[in-house]
């Protein structure tokens, strides 16, 4: 039975009305049809696209082009983005508040990136603040999440922690040249300042749907630095421990909050850490029948996890 | 044919709108629930997460499972021994995948997945080994034995595709399909064309068998596949992305009509594709519109033998707000906010966890790709840095 004879037959039984069955029908078939997603990605496409070509172009072209021309054009348009933010928004709530259209969110966003791109022009050519540019990433990661909260915009907020990462000396980039201790330390700091932070602003009722990203954020954050941990000879059976910790906090907030893809972390990055330790000075077959047994152990129990709690889609 | 009851199958698509509706405000909770047992199936489902981990784990079982038997078994074997029991392992995947779904009712739930997975890659791996005699002393010997591994993982893909319904073994089959010409022909040339061939030759079977199925569960799956074919057809066509870039071969080695006539179909397709998309009002295929046209706007420089700029990728991100700001405008100054029966407005909740989602994973990405370094052509720049992490990290940071 197709969808359309089921509505049929749920408006005769007056479970749905007439007029709910018009609107959900036209729906099936397309009627009408939403763009919606597809006009988003072709904004974020395009926002990024402008300003990776903008921060190509001008360092490039910065000696012909100048330094007055280049930072007037940058912050004509940072003023622009900042203008129509401010005088669109609409009034601020602790609460999630939809965005007055659709392209508020990518003028926000817009205007962080050439921010980002202009504070990077400056401390290049002028060296501003020599020595302590990680300065600059705290004030903009404190003005990143101000315009989050304010605005209430997702990729700003993502920004904000990227931009607090960065503080913290951490940079995708320098994971595998660098995964000595110090970095593991700021890391784990970082993720700890995320996650309570993160916490503590859902507690207050401040945007608690910002919760989810601070939380993926940390947790992906904190399992990289305790796996580092492991993988190094020194000291990996205490890294081994808080990973255990963090995985048995990690399933048991994804099981009662029903948010799977802590589960999901628990699951994988336990299994690497538990593997690399046991792993470790074991023969071909010893490796197999362990990837076996362990395999199997995993899949019962996840089996057993999907069939009580994670049913739905 | 297939491996599911259709009327479990309708049951799930039934369940998945209805949740989206509700959670749009369509439907109140009341009618929601009592609408909800009215589509129950006995189909065992996951989700997206654990899915993924199960696929993962069914992966290194199965792994695990055939490295210990030829460990203890055919340590010392021939290639063709070797081979021979890799198309077994296949046929036992083959059937475990079966009685997932029959017996054990396993619905996307990665396990079955990961199952025929590895039989497609056991088949192909096996008949290549089995056919190629264990020696590569003669070339059209193992020609023939990739041709011919090329083959069955394609029909194999194939049909699984239409048996369990999963998209991504169309798109292996698609892959499969590229390596065929290679053993028929040696001209660039022609393969080209034989790959784009063989895909419209699919294509036109999926546009005519796809209407019957219309407002039934499988629609989504043809509408994924003509998509995947369409995008197919373009990669092949379009010398600048499936030659020059893959093989490292001078686009220029080509004759010129032919050069200039990929180059014309190049701008001929995506009109086509988005026409038909929106005629259509499929989702999928006005994706393939949007990115074909996107990327014949990328290459276009390339073929004409055109210089690079520095602003091409600025102008490009310029041309693509102004195309989304347009149409977001005219839909919006239409009746309702509707214009011949398209609209910019937000229908469905999974559009909403889709953007949310993807803020907060490619808000983490783009950072990083778009301060560039500085390039050579210009030694005296003194900014850039490229892996700023956000708000203009430092590379020392």
């Amino acid at each position: 039975m197709t969808i359309l004879s089921r509505l049929e037959q749920w408006k005769e039984r007056e479970v749905i009305s007439p007029e709910q069955h018009a609107l959900l029908a036209g729906l099936s078939r397309g009627e009408p049809f939403s763009v919606f997603l597809e006009l988003n990605i072709l904004l974020y496409a395009g926002i990024l696209l402008f300003v990776g070509g903008l921060g190509w172009t001008v360092s490039t072209w910065s000696q012909q082009m100048g330094d007055f021309l280049v930072l007037t054009l940058l912050t004509l348009i940072l003023a622009a983005c900042f203008w129509y933010s401010f005088s669109r928004a609409p009034d601020w709530a602790p609460k999630e508040v939809p965005s007055p259209n659709l392209v508020f969110d990518y003028v926000l966003y817009l205007g962080c990136l050439i921010w980002t791109v202009e504070l990077a022009y400056i401390e290049n050519r002028f060296q501003m603040l020599s020595g302590q540019s990680d300065l600059y990433l705290l004030a903009t990661a404190g003005l990143y999440f101000f315009l989050a909260y304010r605005f209430d915009n997702r990729f700003v907020l993502s920004l904000a922690l990227t931009s607090l990462a960065g503080y913290f000396g951490l940079t995708i980039s320098h994971w595998r040249s660098n995964q000595n201790s110090e970095y593991r330390q700021y890391a784990i700091l970082y993720s700890l300042m995320a996650g309570g932070a993160g916490t503590l602003l859902e507690r207050q009722g401040l945007k608690p749907h910002f919760f989810g990203t601070y939380l993926n954020i940390a947790a992906n954050v904190l399992f990289w630095a305790l796996l580092s941990g492991i993988f190094e000879r020194l000291n990996h059976v205490v890294w081994f421990l808080f990973l255990l910790a963090a995985c048995g906090a990690s399933l048991a907030w994804g099981l009662k909050r029903r948010q799977f893809s802590f589960v999901a972390y628990a699951a994988f990055y336990g299994y690497v850490g538990v593997s690399s330790i046991l792993l470790r000075g074991l023969q071909d077959f010893a490796v197999v029948i362990y990837f076996l047994v362990s395999g199997i152990a995993m899949l019962v129990m996840l089996v057993l996890i999907a069939r009580r709690f994670g049913r739905e889609q | 044919m297939r491996a599911y009851h259709a009327s479990d199958e309708e049951s799930l698509l039934a369940r998945s709108l209805l949740k989206d509706w509700a959670g749009e405000g369509f439907l109140s909770e009341s009618q929601h629930k009592q609408m909800e047992r009215e589509t129950v199936c006995e189909l065992r489902r996951t989700n997206i997460f654990l899915r993924l981990v199960l696929f993962f784990f069914a992966l290194i079982i199965v792994g695990a499972a055939v490295g210990l038997f030829f460990l203890l078994f055919l340590e010392r074997s021939s290639q063709q021994t070797i081979g021979l029991f890799l198309l077994a392992f296949a046929a036992v995947s083959y059937v475990a995948a079966e009685l997932a779904t029959s017996k054990a009712r396993l619905y996307r739930y990665g396990i079955e997945e990961a199952l025929l997975v590895c039989c497609v890659g056991f088949v192909c791996v096996g008949m290549y080994f089995t056919l190629s005699s264990g020696s590569f002393l003669f070339t059209s010997e193992r020609n023939a034995a990739e041709f011919l591994a090329a083959v069955a993982g394609s029909i194999l893909s194939l049909w699984i595709w239409h048996r369990f319904g999963l998209p991504y073994f169309f798109l292996g089959a698609m892959i499969f399909a590229v390596w065929l010409p290679s053993y028929w022909t040696s001209s660039d040339a022609t393969r080209h064309v034989a790959v784009a061939a063989l895909y419209a030759a699919a294509l036109l079977t999926v546009m005519i068998v796809r209407p019957r199925h219309r407002f039934t569960f499988l629609i989504q799956q043809y509408s994924i596949a003509e998509a995947l074919l369409w995008f197919g057809i373009y990669l092949a066509i379009n010398l600048q992305l499936s030659d020059s870039k893959l093989s490292g071969r001078a686009t220029t080695e080509f004759a010129r009509p032919f050069y200039w006539t990929t180059w014309t179909l190049i701008w001929c397709l995506p009109p086509l594709v988005l026409a038909r998309g929106l005629r259509l009002k499929d989702r999928f295929v006005i994706v393939a519109g949007a990115i074909v046209a996107i990327l014949t706007l990328i290459t276009n420089k390339s073929y004409l033998g055109g210089e690079r700029h520095t602003w091409d990728p600025m102008l490009l991100g310029a041309f693509l707000i102004v195309v989304a700001l347009v149409i977001r405008r005219w839909l919006a100054s239409g009746l309702n906010e509707i214009r011949h029966g398209f609209t910019a407005r937000r229908l469905s909740g999974k559009d909403k966890v889709w953007l949310n989602t993807a803020a907060t994973a490619l808000g983490l990405a783009a950072p990083n790709a778009i301060v560039p370094s500085p390039q050579a052509a210009s030694p005296d720049a003194q900014f850039g840095g490229g892996d700023s992490g956000g708000g203009g990290a430092s590379s020392e940071w």
